[in-house]
């Protein structure tokens, strides 16, 4: 396991028991607790109904949060497509799904696999702007995605993936799938050579590239994992619709990069986990909870997710000065 | 010389000079009981010392000794937590740095703050509080000029984009900014690391210019010739405490180092003589467009064969292409015996080449990491079984690493960037070490701004490789260096092989020819 630097609230929320002196982690803390006094507070927060909601919706995010966290942590700062993408695999998945649960899967997995390894391959073969890239793929992806369906989503009528939608026992299914997803992406980050191999090149790819590890390949592989762990998102997501649509992936890209942040990852990559991004997922996702059962609109879900992404990136500045 | 006009100077006509100044006129710069602290760690320990006005002082050190802190504190960047600051006699805080420089003092840092694109004259007026908003471009082109020229840099155009011209000069340009805001004590933080050797003349000459118009120069150096070369005084501070200063004329190079290390000093080079091995690495014919234009030589086992060049000689391209880091390097690389692809550096590590290099921070360690990370990031295929790695077996192979490279065990857990330079570039040879097979180590000045203590651990560390049968090749502009543990000795001009020389044929005399103006 790595260990851990102060750098964000939600990376504190995570370790309530131990004790860190500093100026950021008494920042941490009070906010920790601000949040939780609000959270108890809160008429109906800790009613069964309230929280299964929360977590079933905060679970399609998270998957693609994870994947980000690969993108993130190899020195690519974020993809603005992973959401476009997440989109298309829906279709791709809803498509495909008349010839069996399991080819529908394995051609939803392997083409967003391929969709964000393209990304990965320009950008590490190329040294390509990521973010550049990125957005290219998203203008690339929506385009042909609308030239193929003809701007509509697709329905099938077929109930061979509603098998997706049941729940573990009492766990929600989609919260189910994103505790494995941050628990495979945790392990692969740890305890795989190749996870080593994205710290490394995240932190100094001219370092890495002298010690005889070859950039562009680990990230392109890390493209390709982001691109897997999108795809688990798709199919639950365009399961629970029984549609695929390019609406369904709109703003996750946001969203999952603002959980990545809020989490403590390093925007500039080399630092952080998906452990990191399982909390700032639930902090946020907490934080919304929160506002809708207080009545807030919208509007005021948004700002408050700006301003922690702010604070987030405002603490990591801070812990490096 | 057409001084300044607003260049107050101070004179030497002070009528008490306090007893312990070796200039008879009043302190420009005094710290009294000056500490600091970062955290747990002390900086400063209650330092007092004068500067004064036409001195070059150096401020010598290691790593951690304080140096960095005292000036950072003298030019206004960070502020003391007890003790006072007197300049000009009277007692200062600075606030920020902007205010130290309004007061006077320049601070000229390793990486330069000027603007590439525009030009000189415009990077000398950047930012410059004088300029009124309707200036007379004629009146700034003169002094900006004369400011040049009190510097010995005439030859400087002031049309010229900074973008074209040499870092040494670049260095003047900033030195002159500082000079047409009436700067009259100036920090230097090691200027001549990345200078060739015309270069730092032009240094030395435009320092020894500001010292004749009164200026006080703070001069913080490694390379101890300097010291001696153009110094009046050094002051000397170890672990945060002052240890002394003194005229560099009272004393030479073994005191000076006793007084940086606190103990006695020890032979730093390793005895060594050349073993001529069977041969390790050979290369023929190497070809590296725009740097290197033949090259041919034979590393032997055990032994350390160093190619001396100025910066931009094509020495470091030599190493650079043998690590398989640049792509359209051509020739044949024979490791071995055995013929490898060049342009890849994973090519390159396979055939048991690994590479140091001197530039740390950009391709050297992993800072955010941790010194585990870091010290096993080579040997991540070896100890993976089916792509998985156990955290026990790197934490195993880390502390054998360290424990080799002399990198305290207990710190492997720390990050990088938390170590000293020369704890950095132990943890960059760390990784080298110890590979099933010896090979081949290639390395770009090694000891690039590393203190003398962790240099003399480097160069042991050197032999150690030797001894376990690795042939090291090491591309250093630093001749006394290059005279300590070369072998064999390859002296490279303008991208340009000039001579070989190999264990009792090395001498100065021939190689410091060979680099500079060599005569076939």
């Amino acid at each position: 396991m790595r260990g851990y630097g102060s750098v964000s609230a939600a990376a504190v929320a995570s370790r309530l028991g131990s004790i860190r002196v500093g100026k950021a982690s008494v920042i941490q803390s009070v906010a920790t607790l601000a949040v939780v006094i609000f959270a108890v507070s809160t008429p109906g927060f800790l009613s069964e109904t309230s929280i299964r909601s929360l977590l079933t919706t905060v679970s399609f995010v998270g998957c693609v949060a994870v994947g980000m966290t690969f993108i993130t942590l190899s020195g690519n700062i974020m993809s603005f497509s992973i959401g476009a993408s997440m989109s298309a695999t829906t279709i791709v998945f809803m498509v495909s799904v008349g010839l069996g649960l399991i080819p529908a899967l394995v051609l939803a997995f392997l083409f967003c696999a391929a969709l964000n390894g393209v990304q990965g391959w320009l950008v590490g073969v190329f040294r390509a702007n990521p973010i550049i890239i990125s957005m290219a793929a998203y203008s690339m992806i929506i385009g042909s995605a609308i030239y193929i369906t003809g701007g509509s989503g697709v329905y099938p009528l077929t109930d061979r993936a509603d098998i997706l939608t049941r729940n573990l026992g009492p766990i929600p299914g989609p919260l189910a799938a994103f505790l494995l997803v941050a628990l495979i992406g945790q392990l692969i980050l740890s305890f795989t050579r190749f996870g080593r191999n994205i710290y490394l090149v995240g932190a100094n790819p001219h370092a890495a590239k002298a010690a005889g590890i070859e950039p562009w390949r680990t990230v392109m592989w890390a493209y390709v994992a982001a691109g897997l762990f999108t795809a688990v998102s798709a199919v639950l997501v365009a399961a629970r619709y029984r549609s695929g649509d390019m609406e369904h992936g709109i703003g996750y890209e946001y969203h999952a990069i603002s959980a990545v942040l809020v989490g403590g990852t390093a925007i500039q990559g080399g630092e952080g986990s998906v452990l990191r991004t399982l909390v700032g997922t639930f902090f946020i996702a907490l934080m919304q909870g929160l506002l809708i059962l207080r009545g807030f609109g919208i509007e005021m879900q948004y700002l408050l997710i700006g301003l922690m992404v702010l604070g987030a990136i405002m603490l990591q500045w801070k812990g490096r000065t | 010389m057409q001084a300044l006009p607003e260049n107050a100077r101070v004179e030497g006509a002070a009528a008490a000079a306090p007893s312990d100044s070796p200039l008879s006129v009043d302190p420009i710069f005094s710290v009294r009981d000056l500490s600091k602290s970062f955290g747990p760690v002390t900086a400063l320990k209650q330092l007092n010392v004068d500067f004064y006005p036409g001195e070059i002082r150096a401020v010598c050190g290691e790593n951690g000794a304080g140096k960095s802190t005292l000036v950072k504190i003298l030019a206004g960047v960070d502020r003391p937590d007890a003790g006072t600051i007197w300049f000009d006699g009277q007692a200062r805080t600075f606030s920020s740095a902007l205010e130290a420089q309004r007061r006077g003092i320049a601070m000229v840092a390793q990486e330069l703050s000027v603007c590439p694109d525009l030009s000189v004259l415009d990077n000398i007026w950047l930012g410059s509080t004088d300029v009124p908003f309707l200036h007379r471009r004629k009146e700034l082109r003169r002094r900006a000029a004369e400011a040049l020229s009190l510097l010995g840099a005439e030859h400087i155009a002031l049309n010229t984009p900074v973008s074209q011209l040499a870092i040494g000069e670049r260095q003047l340009v900033e030195i002159a900014r500082m000079l047409t805001r009436n700067a009259r004590v100036f920090i230097l933080d090691e200027p001549t690391a990345t200078l060739s050797d015309s270069e730092i003349d032009r240094i030395f000459t435009a320092l020894t210019r500001i010292r004749q118009e009164g200026h006080c120069v703070i001069y913080i150096t490694h390379r101890l010739a300097e010291v001696f070369r153009i110094c009046d005084t050094v002051t000397v501070l170890r672990n945060g405490e002052m240890v002394g200063t003194s005229k560099t004329a009272d004393i030479d190079r073994r005191k000076l180092i006793e007084m940086m290390l606190g103990r006695p000093f020890v032979e730093m080079y390793p005895q060594h003589g050349y073993t001529a091995g069977d041969p390790v690495l050979q290369i023929d014919a190497l070809c590296v467009p725009d740097a290197v234009s033949v090259f041919s030589a034979v590393v032997p086992r055990g032994d350390i064969v160093c190619i001396a060049g100025q910066v931009g000689s094509g020495a470091e391209s030599v190493i650079r292409a043998v690590a398989g880091l640049v792509y359209n390097a051509t020739g044949s690389v024979r490791v071995n015996g055995k013929p490898m692809r060049l342009g890849s550096a994973e090519e390159a590590f396979k055939n048991n080449i690994s590479f140091v290099s001197g530039d740390r921070a950009a391709e050297g360690i992993f800072s955010t990491l941790s010194v585990t990370d870091n010290l096993v990031a080579t040997r991540l295929k070896a100890l993976s079984r089916f792509g998985t790695l156990s955290p026990g077996s790197l934490r195993l192979e880390a502390l054998r690493l360290a424990a080799q490279a002399g990198v305290d065990q207990r710190r492997l857990r720390a990050r990088a960037d938390n170590l000293s330079g020369g704890n950095q570039q132990k943890l960059a040879f760390g990784r080298c070490l110890g590979r099933a097979q010896a090979g081949v180590l290639v390395l770009i000045e090694p000891t690039r701004g590393i203190d003398i203590g962790a240099r003399a651990e480097i160069y042991q560390l050197m032999r150690e490789l030797c001894a376990e049968g690795y042939g090291l090749l090491v591309a250093s502009t630093d001749l006394e260096e290059v005279m300590g543990i070369g072998d064999v000795v390859i002296t490279m001009y303008r991208s340009r092989q000039v001579g070989s020389y190999r264990g009792k044929a090395i001498n100065m005399q021939d190689i410091v020819a060979d680099i500079t103006h060599p005569l076939h």
